[in-house]
């Protein structure tokens, strides 16, 4: 760009023509004050540009043909996303099992993440070696050991059944019951609290202590102190913790896997929209489908975050 | 002192490594460069890689690379390195995917080798003829092997009844199954796994009824009243408490570990025979093999002889001949056999397989004979599968877990499982 717009000191707007060689010059002083930092972010641009936006922006493309995998991909226009909307049950059943997930693991997560953050934040001895115990299961994340424990735990004659018969209750396989089977995939989720756990803490840490003080003289009980003093000041931690645990619950995939066998059964109860997606793609050579598939989860992800971002100002206080 | 390169020598250097790479190429233009793939678990990795050894030490100048997954991960793994213009020359390729990688022109067709490069002369010709896409070979198979019972005696046994045989029906299977879950003998196991999501059992019964999976040409061979006298069957065994209910049965990932037999849950499971050795390696137990009972006492030809996994030759191969060579080395070398045993399954050259039979142990003779005694229980190999029959797999499965949990009536079953299937095949 050779002309610049410049407001003199008394509002009239001059227009300069820098000479070509000057912009030159600019240009490379800009440069070499910069290129280290370019030279040194080189691995993350590669990385997103090569394998995030680039393979993005291909599975674009992919959504609107019949791509197979081994033959190559002919344009079909939007039959991919009219199919989605129309005649596609297991879509529905596989949206369906996503929300449930979504709907029932981030908040019990969250409130258990809190809860043991709020217990861990007391001053107790040996703080880093709870937290790094706590932060254990997350770290498990999904190895096939959780497949074998899962179903050590929850099928017909595993240890929550041997619990339950205690006090008279014959549970079912909860783990191999199509009514039951997601919320124990909500439960493994529960119990790898470990990142919001560790963040909440954090949040905790950050609330200043004479605020409790001052209540405390007040007369204020445990639960108003917790109540108007905790939990306000620690929405944006709040905020922060459901909008990444809601997209990661949107994007599970390995705990239907391994649990189900990547079957996603019985009877598609652990189906998650992932997992549908996944099957479509390498299992039946559906690549093209499953773009769109990924598409309009990007769109519904987006929404959701979106809405929770415009519903925050009415519920995150930030202290500025 | 610092290190410094100016752009013209960076250029010549550049320029002398491209050179020196370049010469590199017709020094060792005779060498071939040979990469498999395969699915399966370490002891086949270990027989594999054996065999690559041996290859390697008669042919001099080979380099071999082999690579190994899960059954699970080995079918996207392959799909990615396929559309990747990746495939490795020689590929692990099952019956169920052979039509759909041949159909998108990923394999080689191989018949003009034979027979002098590649001699299937003293193959059974209907496993040969299994390898077969549209009149062109693309697949050889690595063995035999059929669809079986696996068959806890020792439960049997201890429960005081008798083991079924090759001329039990299904109403007298269920009866038993029923009487040995009453007897009791082991806490939580039933006397049969349910079987009505499993496709090769519920081929095997079509089969006997004179129907089939398919047509020669893609098209659902069975009608409503089979599926639903099927699913019907497998009610009154769950009523009647012959197998075990729907929410154990969810618990079998189609695998040897999850197996209802393996869990300790049933004391008959529904499994290949290719892979009895495993499961008596699981289960302390003693087990057998028998075929899948009969759907009267007169019918006959469930069973086939089926190739349980082919070597295919990837039409993207730079190196087509050596890797038909190492197939042919790999299905007719008697050393290699040696190694091989019967994992993979019965070998089909009757030669390999006289070396086979000499070494085996007493658990690896039980397919082996299993397999060769099955007399008018066996039939004519079916056409592969086509298109979409994977699919087609999963929907037997979920929609038997549908009736399983009573969400639906045997009838309906019926219906629904040849709608869908009808479906999926149409869309291809």
């Amino acid at each position: 760009m050779n002309n610049a717009m410049r407001t003199t000191a008394d509002g009239a707007v001059t227009v300069e023509r820098y000479q070509g060689a000057v912009a030159d010059s600019r240009f490379r002083r800009l440069w070499n004050a910069n290129a280290p930092g370019y030279l040194f972010l080189l691995p993350w641009l590669v990385g997103f540009f090569g394998l995030t936006l680039g393979p993005a922006l291909i599975s674009l493309y992919l959504s609107f043909t019949d791509f197979d995998m081994l033959r190559s991909p002919g344009w079909v226009g939007t039959a991919n996303y009219v199919r989605i909307a129309t005649a596609d049950p297991k879509f529905a059943a596989a949206m369906k099992v996503t929300l449930t997930y979504v709907i029932f693991s981030v908040p019990f997560k969250l409130t258990f993440a809190l809860l043991v953050a709020m217990a861990l934040n007391r001053g107790i001895r040996g703080l880093p070696v709870y937290r790094a115990i706590f932060y254990l299961p997350s770290l498990l994340g999904g190895s096939v050991a959780i497949a074998v424990l899962w179903r050590q735990l929850f099928a017909g004659d595993g240890l929550v059944n041997a619990a339950l018969a205690q006090i008279g209750i014959q549970g079912p396989s909860w783990i191999s019951h199509p009514s039951y089977s997601i919320y124990t995939l909500v439960a493994l989720s529960v119990w790898q609290f470990g990142s919001p756990m560790i963040i909440f803490l954090a949040g905790l840490r950050q609330i200043p202590q004479d605020m409790y003080e001052a209540a405390s003289l007040d007369g204020a009980s445990k639960f108003r102190q917790f109540y108007k003093i905790t939990l306000p000041l620690l929405t944006p931690v709040i905020f922060f913790n459901a909008v990444v645990q809601t997209i990661d619950a949107f994007k599970a995939f390995t705990p239907a896997f391994i649990i189900s066998g990547g079957t996603g059964g019985p009877i598609n109860s652990t189906l998650f929209y992932t997992l549908y997606l996944y099957q479509e793609a390498f299992g039946n050579f559906r690549m093209g489908y499953a773009s769109a598939l990924a598409w309009i989860l990007v769109v519904i992800i987006a929404i959701f975050t979106a809405f929770s971002f415009l519903s925050s100002r009415y519920w995150v206080h930030y202290d500025d | 002192m610092t290190f410094s390169i100016n752009r013209r020598g960076f250029m010549a250097g550049g320029a002398s490594l491209l050179a020196l790479s370049g010469m590199g190429v017709p020094a060792f233009a005779e060498d071939a460069r040979l990469r498999l793939i395969w699915w399966g678990s370490q002891p086949r990795a270990d027989r594999t890689n054996k065999v690559s050894d041996l290859y390697k030490t008669k042919n001099p100048g080979v380099s071999i690379t082999g690579e190994f997954l899960g059954w699970g991960d080995y079918w996207p793994r392959l799909a990615t390195q396929v559309a990747g213009k990746n495939a490795p020359d020689v590929i692990q390729m099952d019956y169920r995917y052979i039509v759909e990688y041949a159909g998108r022109g990923a394999l080689a067709p191989l018949e003009s080798y034979m027979p002098s490069k590649l001699n299937l002369d003293d193959f059974d010709q209907a496993q040969v003829e299994g390898g077969s896409v549209n009149g062109h070979l693309y697949g050889v198979s690595l063995g035999a092997n059929s669809a079986a019972t696996v068959l806890n005696t020792t439960v049997f046994q201890e429960s005081g009844i008798d083991l079924p045989t090759q001329a039990t029906t299904w109403d007298e299977f269920g009866k038993m199954a029923a009487e040995l879950t009453k007897a009791g003998k082991r806490r939580g196991m039933f006397g049969t796994a349910d079987g009505s999501g499993n496709e090769p059992l519920f081929e095997n019964y079509l089969r006997q009824r004179g129907k089939a999976l398919y047509t020669a040409d893609g098209k659902i061979a069975f009608g409503v009243e089979e599926a639903s006298e099927w699913f019907d069957m497998w009610n009154k065994f769950r009523e009647s408490g012959a197998c075990v209910p729907a929410d154990v049965q969810a618990l079998d990932k189609n695998d040897i570990d999850t197996n209802t037999v393996t869990l300790g849950k049933s004391a008959a499971g529904y499994a290949h025979s290719n892979q009895f050795v495993a499961y008596q390696q699981m289960n302390k137990d003693k087990l057998a093999l028998t075929n899948y009972m009969r759907v009267a006492k007169d019918s006959k030809g469930g069973h086939y002889r089926k190739p349980s996994m082919f070597f295919s030759v990837s039409a993207q191969s730079k190196v087509l001949d050596q890797a038909v060579d190492y197939v042919n080395f790999f299905v007719k070398n008697p050393d290699a056999a040696a190694l091989l045993d019967v994992e993979r399954g019965i070998p089909e050259s009757k030669a390999m397989r006289d070396v086979v039979a000499t070494k085996l142990d007493a658990v690896g003779k039980i397919p082996l004979e299993y397999v060769g005694g099955l007399g008018d229980l066996a039939g004519k190999l079916p056409p592969p599968p086509p298109s979409g029959a994977g699919e087609a797999t999963d929907v037997l499965r979920n929609i038997s877990e549908q009736v399983g949990f009573a969400q639906l009536t045997p009838a309906d079953g019926g219906k629904q499982l040849v709608d869908e299937i009808t479906r999926i095949l149409a869309r291809g």
